[in-house]
């Protein structure tokens, strides 16, 4: 989750009310804010935010909702755009590579320390939050008085255009030379990968703005002297760039800049001015979110709700109605659902009435109550129960085991961040070994059951692979042996009514000695096999006294 | 008057009688008289009944070698290293410089056998020739006080600095100090005779005679009135009973299950191997979505692909991802590919299971209400360690039913919770990408005195129920949380591994 540092003395000056530390760790909760960390003694904290709110990437947009909590300050905040009269060509060339671009200017900025940072800040948290780490969205922030408009979009051949990038070594490259060179090109190389042509910006002089979503010409340096920007927002998704230039210029707006819209203008015909900071009209039913939340508001009690959550409401022609205006930062909403959580925030969650209802009859599922029956009996016979993980190692669950390993027989795993795991479990009793080696300095005897899941791999089913309930059984002590293991088999099967109905016949496993090994069979089919285990994967396990066990397909004893 | 005491105590009764100190250390006699511990704190008990003995703790400071202290026992310190060296070169006097480089010493240790060596006085320093140079001022260089006492250890010595000469704990001061030794704190058992114990003679104890079982012609005969039964110490607990036992994770997760069932919920199960359609698409979680990507999903070499359920339903979900179908959303506005919900992976939570449950819903022909619930293993493509596991366990509980409410949830929620052992619960706003409203969970955990994060919740977004034909309002409310989190604070263990590597010691001492 994306977090946020606020100052509390900047966050009072933008709220307009004196803040407590205690009071803003209860408040921010009901406005989907988490309080990560609390650094009583500057006076700061840290908030996480969600994912889905990206204009609370700064404390300006925090200061935005909690002047709707406080009511301080409700509905949509009024933003005066003017007209820069700028223009921005595109070229169609870019479809190809990056098709979308949106711009702003803001004037008269002059920030201090703080703003600048929450500047910086606010970039690299859109970037993340909206931009996909660029792919989606990249912003670009350049001096306007540097440069000279109008200003073009256009994609170029790599070798075609040479220009000397910012915090670069002092000397014009090309693009080509730029993705393999300069270090921001080596980072975001990859999202030009197979391009043919790759997309930038000229002034009118043919001056190069920027190599988006790379880097910035230098000409274009943004310094504390900088008084006026130009913002260019270059990426994949038209819905994306305009939000995050709108987050933007709302927040440069709220620290006191005047912004202004820009004419983008793209040659297929279609002409847009951007930033567009118009509110979206729903029309939305009140008695859906009221039938949805719980309650039982009248029209007017949820306009209020809503302009608490900073949106504009208002009675709708349509009886039972309101139109709802979702301002120009929130990308989140998409669904008339999502009012209902709007319209329940602004009512309070603490608020809400707790509702119970009645109904249904519940069970348990025939498998867990297998597992369970089994845990019983093998309790009984003086087992304890370990767990361990479905995940496993192919060489310690089949090399380990004398097993020739068939990778056809495996499932793979094909990124596994631990080596450790790249495969799932076939069997249990690998695994049981490996408790005893881990245990294996504990009082004996260790006698030890687990009763879980296997997955086997299975064309006919849907997703290739099955689960299936298994049981093993291990015990280890010096006079372990066949006979043991035998007498729980025989408890097991007796506790399951089958003791005239299996027999275990000899048979040949590398895992297990040969002639103390056998298979089990139920009604006449294999369900399982023990005996004691062969000294070399004793050896393989670190074990310094013999191991017998078994292991059962548990799922035959359904009745 | 005559004493009756076993025969095993006035065996160490005479051996005490010899020691001519008033505080002995019982670990340290025991050894010396060849007994077992036990066996002679249980005869000092006995002395004591009869005011002939008794014990007292006592602190006292134990002191060995550390590591560093060891290896100077083998190669000797530093500062005699260092003299060897010069020695064996004949380096009467060296550039400091030169010297540092040729011990290959690190530099803090150099200086530290540099000042122990003028400290000798082995050797002298000096500028005056321009250069800073080290001269050696002696012929001879006999073992030093501090080598001499370092070299009477042995390297698992553990001696008490007590009984140490006052001379010996100057020294030991000083390696103290250059950290070769450790003291550590120790609490002591000495043993003593009291004054009526050195007065008592030997002719005034008389041997107990017992005997310690009853045997079949004792208790046939009657001839067990015959002898003294030796009492037992009944204060002594009993030999490691190694017993079965379920394990603490399966009670917990079976405390779970009854509470689910009390509340009306079925339980569910499905496949560990999953479609990225069930796990993700279906979830209305975008296809570019950061969540899907390689470092927090094992995905499947094999098997490789799975296979979509019926064409209706994949186009249903297809059409709410691009432009919300009939959900009334506006979706995400991108092409969405089918491939690319073929993939197989380990499902990342078990919500993919619940959404098998919705597909059924049609299949069934339904009535509503339907709970249903699952605690079953979930997977993470993350790095293990004390807080993190690749493979652990989700709870999950689902509600469709109609016109059900916000309202309902946070009631039902605040119930389970309750029958868990938490009374104080709250709901606030929060966000998960398949449902809105979406609320997050906190409990009062009473043992620790704080808000405890406790999982999430929410009402499945309509792009998530219309391509199953659950359409409003009929509505589904879910809530989700991890075992682990809960198995960490009830059974206290600091290290979120230990749920799973099994220690005996844990197992077998875990109490119900």
């Amino acid at each position: 989750m994306p977090t946020l540092e606020l100052k509390i003395d900047r966050l009072e000056k933008l709220v307009g009310k004196e803040l407590e530390i205690s009071e803003l760790e209860y408040d921010l909760q009901w406005i989907s804010l988490d309080l990560e960390d609390i650094n009583e003694e500057e006076q700061k904290i840290k908030v996480e935010y969600n994912p889905n709110r990206p204009d609370f990437a700064s404390p300006e947009g925090i200061a935005r909702a909690l002047k709707g909590y406080y009511e301080i300050e409700e509905a949509i905040p009024k933003y005066d755009l003017k007209d820069s009269g700028i223009t921005l060509n595109v070229d169609p060339s870019v479809k190809k590579v990056r098709p979308y671009i949106v711009c702003g200017v803001v004037r008269n900025v002059d920030l201090d320390e703080d703003e600048v940072a929450t500047l910086m800040n606010i970039q690299e948290q859109l970037h993340w939050a909206v931009g996909r780490d660029r792919k989606k969205v990249a912003i670009g922030v350049h001096n306007i008085d540097a440069i000279e408009p109008p200003f073009l979009y256009t994609a170029v051949k790599p070798d075609s255009v040479s220009f000397e990038p910012l915090h670069g070594d002092g000397y014009p490259m090309n693009l080509e030379e730029i993705l393999l060179l300069h270090e921001k090109g080596i980072e975001y190389a990859h999202i030009l990968e197979g391009k043919e042509v790759y997309p930038i910006i000229f002034d009118k002089k043919d001056q190069v703005l920027s190599f988006p979503p790379i880097i910035n010409g230098v000409i274009t340096t943004v310094t504390d002297e900088t008084k006026n920007l130009f913002l260019d927002l270059t990426g994949t998704d038209f819905k994306a760039v305009n939000l995050a230039l709108n987050i933007l210029t709302t927040t440069l707006s709220d620290m006191g800049a005047t912004i202004e819209a820009v004419t983008v203008n793209y040659k297929t015909g279609e002409s847009i001015v951007t930033p567009n900071l118009k509110p979206t009209k729903w029309e939305v039913d009140s008695n859906y979110i009221n039938d949805y939340i719980g309650l039982d508001l009248s029209l007017n009690e949820m306009i209020k709700c809503f302009k608490k959550v900073r949106m504009d409401a208002e009675k709708s022609k349509k009886k039972g109605h309101l139109n709802v205006y979702v301002p120009a930062v929130r990308g989140d909403i998409i669904h008339p659902v999502d009012f209902a959580e709007e319209c329940a925030i602004g009512y309070g969650y603490y608020n809400l009435p707790k509702t119970i209802r009645e109904g249904c009859i519940g069970r348990y599922h025939p498998i867990q109550t297998l597992a369970n029956k089994i845990r019983t009996i093998m309790i009984g016979a003086g087992y304890l129960e370990v767990l361990n993980f479905i995940l496993s190692n192919s060489t310690r669950h089949y090399k380990f085991m004398r097993n020739e390993k068939n990778e056809e027989q495996l499932v793979q795993i094909a990124n596994p961040v631990s080596k450790e795991y790249n495969t799932t479990r076939t069997a249990l009793l690998p695994k049981l070994l490996e408790t005893i080696q881990f245990n294996r300095s504990e009082e004996k005897p260790i006698r030890i059951f687990e009763v879980g899941d296997v997955i086997l791999l299975a064309p006919e089913e849907e997703t290739g692979a099955k689960r299936k309930l298994k049981l093993a059984v291990a015990t280890y002590h010096e006079d372990s042996g066949f006979t043991e293991i035998r007498s729980v088999l025989d408890f097991i099967m007796n506790s399951f009514g089958h003791s005239q109905n299996f027999e275990v016949q000899p048979g040949n496993n590398p895992t297990y000695l040969e002639g103390r090994y056998g298979e089990i069979l139920l009604h006449g089919n294999k369900i399982g096999e023990l005996g004691e285990i062969h000294p070399e994967v004793l050896q393989n396990f670190k074990l310094e006294f013999p191991v017998a066990a078994l292991e059962i397909d548990c799922e035959n004893f359904i009745d | 008057m005559t004493i009756k005491l076993e025969k095993q105590t006035i065996e160490i009764f005479k051996k005490l009688r010899k020691e001519d100190s008033d505080s002995i250390i019982a670990s340290n006699f025991a050894k010396k008289i060849k007994t077992d511990y036990i066996v002679l704190m249980s005869a000092i008990n006995e002395l004591k009944k009869h005011s002939l003995g008794d014990f007292k703790e006592e602190e006292v400071f134990q002191i060995s070698l550390t590591d560093e202290g060891i290896s100077y026992l083998k190669k000797n310190l530093p500062e005699r290293q260092l003299l060897n060296l010069m020695l064996e070169n004949e380096l009467k006097e060296i550039v400091l410089e030169d010297l540092l480089k040729r011990s290959k010493f690190n530099k803090k240790l150099f200086y530290i056998a540099l000042s122990h060596m003028k400290s000798n006085r082995w050797i002298a320093q000096s500028k005056a020739t321009g250069e800073n140079k080290v001269f050696l001022i002696e012929e001879e260089f006999p073992k030093t006080e501090i080598e001499i006492f370092l070299q009477s250890f042995k390297e698992n010595d553990k001696i008490s600095y007590n009984e140490l000469t006052k001379n010996e704990k100057k020294f030991v001061d000083k390696l103290n100090k250059r950290k070769l030794i450790k003291k550590q704190k120790k609490t002591k058992r000495i043993i003593y005779l009291t004054e009526k114990g050195k007065k008592t003679t030997l002719s005034q104890i008389e041997e107990l005679s017992y005997i310690s079982k009853l045997d079949t012609e004792m208790i046939i005969t009657g001839s067990w009135k015959e002898y003294d039964l030796k009492p037992f110490d009944v204060s002594k607990p009993g030999p490691l009973l190694k017993a079965g036992k379920i394990h603490p994770m399966i009670r917990l997760i079976n405390e779970i299950r009854e509470i689910f069932l009390s509340l009306g919920f079925t339980e569910i199960r499905g496949p560990i191997i999953e479609s990225a359609f069930f796990n993700f698409d279906a979830l209305f979680q975008p296809q570019d979505h950061p969540a899907r990507e390689l470092h927090d999903t094992f995905y499947l070499d094999n098997p490789k692909v799975g296979s979509l359920p019926e064409k209706s339903r994949v186009k249903a979900v297809k059409e709410t991802h691009e432009n919300g179908g009939d959900s009334g959303s506006k979706g995400w506005g991108y092409e969405w590919k089918e491939d690319i919900a073929k993939q197989t992976l380990l499902r990342t939570h078990t919500t993919a299971t619940t959404i098998r449950r919705l597909a059924q819903y049609h299949k069934n022909n339904d009535q509503t209400p339907i709970k249903v619930f699952s605690i079953d293993r979930v997977f993470r493509n993350e790095k293990v360690d004390k807080s993190h596991l690749a493979e652990f366990t989700q709870i999950e509980g689902i509600v469709i039913d109609q016109n059900v409410t916000l309202c309902d949830l946070i009631g039902l929620i605040t119930e389970f919770y309750k029958k868990m052992g938490f009374e104080k619960v709250v709901t606030r706003p929060g966000f998960f990408p398949y449902t809105e409203p979406s609320m997050e969970v906190s409990v009062y955990y009473d043992k620790l005195g704080e808000w405890l994060e406790m999982g999430g919740s929410g009402i499945f977004r309509p792009e998530v129920t219309y391509p199953w034909g659950i359409k409003n309002p009929t509505r589904v409310l879910a809530w989700g949380l991890g075992l682990e989190r809960l198995a960490m604070l009830k059974f206290q263990r600091k290290d979120i591994r230990d749920l799973y590597i099994n220690p005996l010691k844990w197992l077998r001492e875990e109490s119900y």
